[in-house]
């Protein structure tokens, strides 16, 4: 590839020849067919980020925009085409401005949740953020990803809180969703208002739909406006543990529907044993000591009459558990409140607590609404029992989302990545599993590798539709070609 | 008045579709939300008051005219008045009742009529009343009373019976009744007998303006001669036309209707009760007590505006909204009635549903008059009772037929029947 | 007819002889005299929309389907509305079919637990209020009231409301939908098209939801959507209304848990520091600057006639006289309403505390007369039900909104003086009504949780009367370079005249163009026209489906 068009736009130093591919921690790479990137290249801003475009654009070249640092899970940035560019926006990390009035941060896509969560605090604000992000996991991609986040409260649409964005679309145009128009470059425009607070639009279509879960295939994101919370005075956690998820459910739906609890979400004992542990050795013991479910509720004060906030919901919340035959309670065995507060406060340490227990660990998520997740465990459980793989090693994560509308459920299937036999045999359940809880009615909204055929091939029209979409916002299918429906 | 002479409210109306819904504070659920019968039954905007005034507009303005489709959209108006009371939730000035009471009178004098109403045109102008029956045998329902007749006595008050009463003998003694117990509770009340005519209501509600005049006038006259200073009756109807329409033309005497007398009668202690009837009923409000029966003050006045643009009257007028309509009354003495419990509908008061029978649906219409009597029997059989109760004889008659035809066990009293039980 | 007797056949095969008519009265009240959303101009120029081709009722979206297959096959144009209040329901150009969604009008569903209705176009607000609450849940209800379909606010306007700050505004709750494209294909969105349900209104991957709607809809000028899901919320109040009163002064007396407030503030910062604040604790169910549309001067006094059933337009005069109605009015010059929902007693204690704590903040109180029994209550009863927006027109018929200032609530309270002040200047020439110049209403939140604010003034004219009408245009042509001239852009004055010009017709194409060049970012236009193209290739619609072609 002639890379001289690319340092004319980034500099020699941004542009990196046959960059090596992330090492294989998930195995659904494995069913993309890998093709070596023959360039990385690193721009800088957005115009730089813009030229790169339209130089693909030009000479058809396949690119795959990154954020993120390692290690990516899900093949979404594995290129299926070759001669793919990488374009690594990590080094656009940039937080632009915090505003603590219109609670609004700007910030770049190599904006990291580390990076970002202690400066937002020192403005008195914090984002909903997703369970335990790896510490270099880009916020501005968590986002557009539609991961779920911890508090479903604040999530008055499933993209929430991201707002405004600038968009190189795949055409190369560059854009503005949103009120993305106010860019707030000027400090005057934040003392009279013009703020860029708004998510849909402008106009009639809703242009940051069109980038969200769309792994790159539409166009970059080199902006983002995202709203935040306010940094509470006081907070509290609560355990609620229960013997079987059925337990929990009604209880939860409670929680949800007065919108008591802050970060709430339900656990199994695996999936919380990875998230405590921070040696390998600690978690066999922990899964042995931890409740079979745990639901996971912590209070927050604000920042007005904090601590009556809490000590009134804190009594509610007890109310409520109490008429389902539940407590709250701020230990159990294996685990303090105070603790688990500590860590899903923060992204992940090293390891990410996916790959804590074996290296390797393979998710399956999907979208449900809660009173449907005890089915999809069983069916879960009945694929793995069939599979031989170990029950008491899938991690269990359900996270309600949209204030309760749905809840995004998650299984954890870790695997030693030096273990042919496991790997063979997670492969073949994370597969079957798959197309079972597809069958079962689970709606893979981010429909990554195999996910993408079922889903596509079985909802002709929104196929379709997403095609002629393509290509209006990226005519000539430079963005990472291959992924979804492409 | 003329239809031009709500030109300007047909520039006015909001297009906000109030008029097809019962006031949305009361709505209670999906079910029982709608208010006008003929936009529920016929779907289309022209159906409803704010369609009228349109379909209105367009006729004075010359830009569509005359076809059996506008003749369906005029005539099928109730005349109910749920669209006046529902506008009037946030309009002062607007009057979409007399809009399409005008619309009718229009047609009427354009020769637009219906051929269906032709055969009660007619028993009005031969017979003096609605029924197609000889005029002599107007007063034998009450051959075996003994009643003072204003032909040969004054009598200060006046029991009119009204045609439905009068000669229909599924009703007749309901009528008997309320006259007996107004009698009984020391009332020197008297009738017409055969010379009783038409109050002229349900043809002025049909649109033939001219045949209500000739009516109202022969009534007052004939009641002034009479010396009769008090009519009660027990069909709304006549309520209605003898308390709202006559004024207009001249009338002075108090009008009652027989709910009226006996819930006063039942407070004073002047009727008491022997007998317990043990059952749950449901009232429905007839449009021409309730909404419609409110008290009428003459007014003479002009438009005028305050502000630059609100449009206020001099003097001020007086607002018809349904709000002072007799619901209590009739409710009083159920609810005095031993062992009767009354449990409510869902649309009540002044925003009652329609029981389908008035402004010549019932005639002409058959199909959408039982339609709308039905919905109320299912809206009465929602609540649970097992007797729906009402105050008017069209009403009761309509619910009648309709039961009859759907083949429910619903009974229908008229509240004097239930009085007269337990009496 | 304009419609020939083969197609006006067909489609009378298609939803039955009852539910079909071109009968010219019929279609005349399917006419609207327009400017904006809302309001008509009166007859004095030609601003009624064309008659229709033909009216249809269908009954189900196979109806619907069929009926928009035959039009691609004929090239008609079609244009869809549920309740007919607004000018972007009813046509633009001549041969329009038009239909009438009113007897889809049916509630599908409402899942308890997971809080959503599914519904077809022709279920209003109100009789959705009515079931959910039935079972604990509530709906959020756009601005113009109850009376409006939910589905065409939320999938092909806009949304806003009064409930947006508890309950999300409609773009917010708009979950799987059902929409006959304009082709006449079928795209069931979100979790809908995978069979999953209708929980979920994106993806999968890139939402195609960005196609129905973004912060506008397509307002009938791209198909028709025939079903939908909104999401609901808690309703921790009683199973049906208690209401009582004497019509119109309708009231309910809700539990404790049930607070409703006006509050005012020293200064338009204090204001808009308040909404801060509200927003900072998430605190609140329902805000809105609502009893404002009345005019800043007849605002307590309306307030007066509206709580007494014996009480009229008459009155207002008297009224405005008295010391302590002018005391008041005096006192609520910048305020606004608040509904507090505790979801528990314990929850109400702290939000009241909490509440109370932001007005010492911020230097706010609570304007006592408000809080009268029977004026708390019919304020409650007013903003939870919302079914009064019939007064939007109270005064003389009509009104439109100017200005707008839609944006953070710093924006507005930058500017909201000086548009108020301007209008009370051109109030005075008698054209409007004198209502004291601010007539700005508008939601504390423009979406869930806050964060933004719209200040539409209202503008009250007589549309039988020339010079009320004349009077009007000219004010709102000052507005709009009042607003341009200040970099606020075209107001809420215009906002129907870059699709729809006075003669009730589409907008020349030369002036769309140019006001779509002219906007801050013309690429929306152009990719709104390549949607257009891609998805409506007959281009069956009009021009409420805002395209720029290269």
């Amino acid at each position: 590839m002639d890379q001289s068009r690319l340092i004319e736009i980034v500099g020699n130093a941004g542009v990196f020849s046959h960059p090596e591919l992330s090492e294989s921690f998930s195995l659904d790479q494995k069913l993309i067919l890998p093709n070596m990137p023959s360039v990385l290249v690193k721009p800088r801003d957005v115009d730089e980020v813009q030229k790169i475009v339209l130089w693909a654009n030009e000479t058809l070249t396949p690119l795959v925009p990154v954020s993120s640092g390692e290690p990516h899970l899900r093949g979404d940035t594995i290129p299926t085409t070759p001669d793919s560019v990488i374009v690594d926006l990590s080094g656009m990390n940039r937080i632009l401005k915090i505003n603590r009035r219109n609670r609004l941060t700007l910030i770049e896509p190599g904006v990291t949740y580390s990076q970002l969560l202690p400066e937002l605090r020192k403005e008195g604000l914090r984002i909903a953020m997703p369970l335990m992000p790896r510490a270099n996991k880009s916020v501005l991609t968590s986002l557009l990803e539609r991961e779920p986040v911890m508090s479903p409260k604040y999530q008055w649409n499933l993209l929430e809180p991201l707002r405004s964005l600038e968009i190189v679309w795949g055409s190369g145009d560059k854009f503005w969703s949103g009120s993305g128009v106010y860019r707030g470059e000027k400090e005057e425009d934040w003392e009279l208002g013009l703020v860029p607070v708004q998510g849909p639009g402008p106009g009639q279509l809703d242009f940051y739909k069109f980038v969200s879960a769309a792994q790159g295939s539409m166009g970059i994101v080199t902006w983002a406006s995202v709203k935040c919370e306010v940094y509470p005075d006081s907070r509290k956690l609560f355990f609620i543990p229960a013997e079987k998820l059925d337990d929990i459910i009604d209880f939860m739906y409670m929680l949800l529907r007065f919108r008591f609890g802050d970060e709430i979400f339900i656990l199994n004992h695996a999936c919380l044993a990875y998230i405590l542990a921070s040696e390998q050795d600690e978690i066999a013991s922990l899964k042995k000591i931890l409740p079979p479910w745990i639901a996971v509720v912590s209070i927050t004060g604000g920042q007005i009459l904090p601590d009556e906030r809490i000590a009134a919901q804190e009594k509610d919340i007890q109310d409520l558990a109490q008429q389902f035959g539940l407590r709250i309670v701020p230990v159990i065995e294996g685990c303090h409140a105070g603790d688990l507060l500590q860590l899903i406060l923060e992204p992940s340490t090293e390891p990410y607590w996916k790959l804590r227990y074996k290296g390797g660990s393979q998710e399956i998520f999907s979208l449900t609404t809660l009173d449907k997740t005890p089915g999809f465990v069983t069916t879960m459980y009945s694929a793995a029992i069939e599979h031989k793989y170990p029950i008491p090693d899938i991690g269990v994560y359900l996270q309600p989302v949209h204030q309760g509308v749905g809840c995004h459920f998650e299984f954890l299937l870790p695997f030693d990545r030096e273990n042919q036999a496991e790997i063979l045999r997670t492969e073949a359940l994370f597969h079957d599993a798959s197309h079972r809880l597809f069958k079962q009615k689970a709606y893979f909204s981010r429909p990554y590798g195999i996910w993408a055929d079922m889903v596509y091939n079985s909802d002709a029209r929104t196929k379709i539709v997403t095609k002629k979409m393509k290509d209006i916002f990226d005519p000539n299918h430079v963005m990472n070609p291959g992924k979804l429906c492409f | 008045m003329a239809l031009e002479d709500f030109a300007a409210e047909m520039d006015r109306c909001s297009q906000c579709s109030y008029c097809k819904w019962i006031p949305f504070d009361q709505m209670k659920s999906w079910r029982f939300a709608k208010n006008c019968p003929s936009i529920a039954y016929h779907n289309f905007n022209s159906y409803s008051a704010r369609g009228r005034y349109a379909v209105g507009r367009s006729l004075t303005k010359g830009q569509s005219g005359y076809s059996d489709t506008v003749r369906d959209v005029v005539y099928t108006c109730l005349t109910c008045g749920s669209c006046d009371v529902s506008c009037k939730v946030c309009r002062y000035n607007l009057e979409p009742l007399e809009m399409v009471r005008e619309l009718k009178f229009r047609l009427v004098e354009d020769g637009q009529k219906l051929d269906e109403h032709q055969a009660l045109v007619d028993s009005l102008n031969k017979e003096s009343n609605t029924m197609g029956s000889p005029r002599s045998e107007r007063g034998k329902w009450a051959d075996d009373l003994v009643l003072p007749r204003l032909s040969s006595e004054k009598v200060e008050v006046l029991f009119h019976a009204g045609c439905r009463f009068s000669y229909d003998k599924n009703l007749q003694e309901t009528a008997k009744a309320a006259v007996s117990l107004l009698q009984k509770a020391g009332v020197n009340i008297g009738i017409m007998g055969e010379h009783e005519m038409c109050c002229g209501g349900r043809i002025y509600s049909m649109g033939y303006r001219d045949e209500f005049t000739r009516l109202a006038k022969a009534n007052i006259t004939t009641w002034a001669k009479a010396g009769v200073k008090t009519v009660v009756t027990s069909c709304s109807d006549g309520y209605h036309a003898f308390k709202r329409l006559y004024p207009k033309l001249g009338s002075q005497v108090n009008v009652f209707h027989t709910v009226e007398y006996l819930d006063r009668l039942i407070q004073e202690g002047k009727l008491k009760y022997r007998s317990e009837i043990p059952v749950t009923v449901t009232y429905h409000d007839p449009c021409h007590l309730g909404r419609q029966g409110e008290p009428y003050i003459t007014w003479e006045g002009v438009e005028k505006k305050i502000k630059g643009q609100i449009i206020v009257y001099e003097p001020k007028k007086p607002r018809y909204n349904g709000a002072w309509g007799i619901y209590d009354p009739p409710r009083n003495v159920l609810r005095s009635i031993p062992g009767v419990e009354l449990v409510e509908m869902e649309r009540i008061r002044e925003y009652s549903w329609c029981c389908g029978a008035g402004g010549g649906v019932r005639e002409a219409y058959p199909e959408f008059s039982l339609w709308t009597a039905s919905e109320r029997i299912a809206e009465a059989m929602a609540t649970g009772a097992s007797a729906l109760v009402t105050a008017c004889p069209w009403c009761k008659s309509n619910f009648m037929d309709a039961i009859e035809t759907l083949g429910d066990k619903m009974k229908v009293y008229d509240i004097v029947d239930l009085v007269q039980k337990a009496i | 007819m304009t419609l020939p007797k083969h197609v006006y056949k067909t489609l009378e095969d298609i939803v039955g002889s009852r539910n079909i008519s071109d009968d010219p009265a019929v279609l005349d009240s399917y006419r609207y005299s327009l400017a904006h959303t809302a309001i008509h101009l009166g007859p004095f120029y030609d601003t009624f929309t064309p008659r229709g081709a033909a009216v249809l009722l269908p009954g189900s979206t196979e109806e619907v389907q069929a009926i928009v297959k035959l039009c691609n096959k004929h090239k008609i144009k079609f244009k869809a509305s549920s309740t007919f209040w607004s000018a972007q329901g009813y046509p633009s150009e001549e041969n329009t079919i038009q239909l009438d969604m009113r007897r889809m009008d049916r509630i599908l569903e409402i899942d308890e637990k997971n809080m959503f209705a599914v519904i077809e176009p022709g279920v209003i607000g109100a009789t959705l209020q009515a079931e959910a609450m039935k079972v604990g849940l509530n709906t959020h209800i756009p601005g113009s009231g109850c009376s409006c379909s939910i589905l065409a606010s939320a999938t092909s306007y806009f949304g806003s409301g009064p409930s947006n700050l508890y309950g999300g505004c409609y773009y917010e709750n708009l979950l799987g939908i059902e929409w006959v494209m304009p082709t006449g294909d079928i795209f069931k969105i979100g979790s809908l098209g995978s069979d999953c349900g209708w929980f979920c209104g994106e993806g999968p991957g890139p939402s195609m939801k960005g196609i129905a709607r973004g912060l506008l809809g397509s307002k009938g000028a791209m198909g028709v959507f025939t079903k939908c899901a909104i999401k609901l919320f808690a309703w921790p109040g009683p199973k049906t209304l208690p209401v009582e009163g004497i019509i119109p002064a309708y009231r309910v007396a809700l539990p404790e848990n049930f607070r409703a407030y006006t509050v005012a503030f020293p200064s338009w910062k204090a204001w808009a520091d308040a909404a801060h604040l509200i927003w900072d604790t998430g605190l609140g169910y329902l805000a809105h600057r609502q009893f404002n549309m009345f005019g800043r001067d007849l605002k307590f006094a309306m307030v007066k006639i509206l709580t007494d059933p014996t009480k009229t337009l008459g009155d207002l005069v008297e009224l405005l006289d008295d010391p302590e109605v002018q005391r008041i009015t005096e006192d609520s010059m910048r305020d606004f309403q608040i509904v507090l929902v505790g979801m528990t007693p314990r929850d109400i204690a702290w939000q009241e505390k909490a509440f109370d704590e932001i007005l010492a903040r911020t230097g706010g109180w609570k304007v006592e007369a408000m809080n009268a029994p029977e004026i708390h209550d019919w304020v409650l009863l007013y903003l939870i039900r919302l079914g009064h927006k019939n007064l939007n027109l109270v005064f003389g018929g009509s009104y439109d909104g100017c200005f707008g200032l839609l944006g953070a609530v710093d924006y507005g309270t930058t500017h909201v003086e000086e548009t108020a002040m301007f209008k009370k200047e051109w109030e005075k020439r008698g054209a409007v009504v004198q209502a004291g110049g601010d007539c700005t209403m508008g939601p504390i939140g423009g979406q869930g949780g806050g964060g933004t604010g719209l200040w539409e003034n209202f503008t009250c004219f007589d549309p039988h009367d020339k010079e009320s009408v004349v009077g009007t245009l000219e004010f709102f042509d000052a507005a709009t370079i009042l607003g341009l001239e200040r970099g606020w852009g075209v107001g809420m004055e215009k906002w129907n005249s870059q699709n729809r010009g006075p003669d009730g017709k589409t907008t020349p194409k030369v002036e769309r163009d140019r006001i779509h060049i002219g906007a801050p970012q013309p690429s929306v236009f152009r990719y709104q026209g390549k949607v257009r193209e891609a998805f409506n290739p007959n281009d069956l619609g009009d021009a409420y489906y805002e395209t720029l072609e290269d």
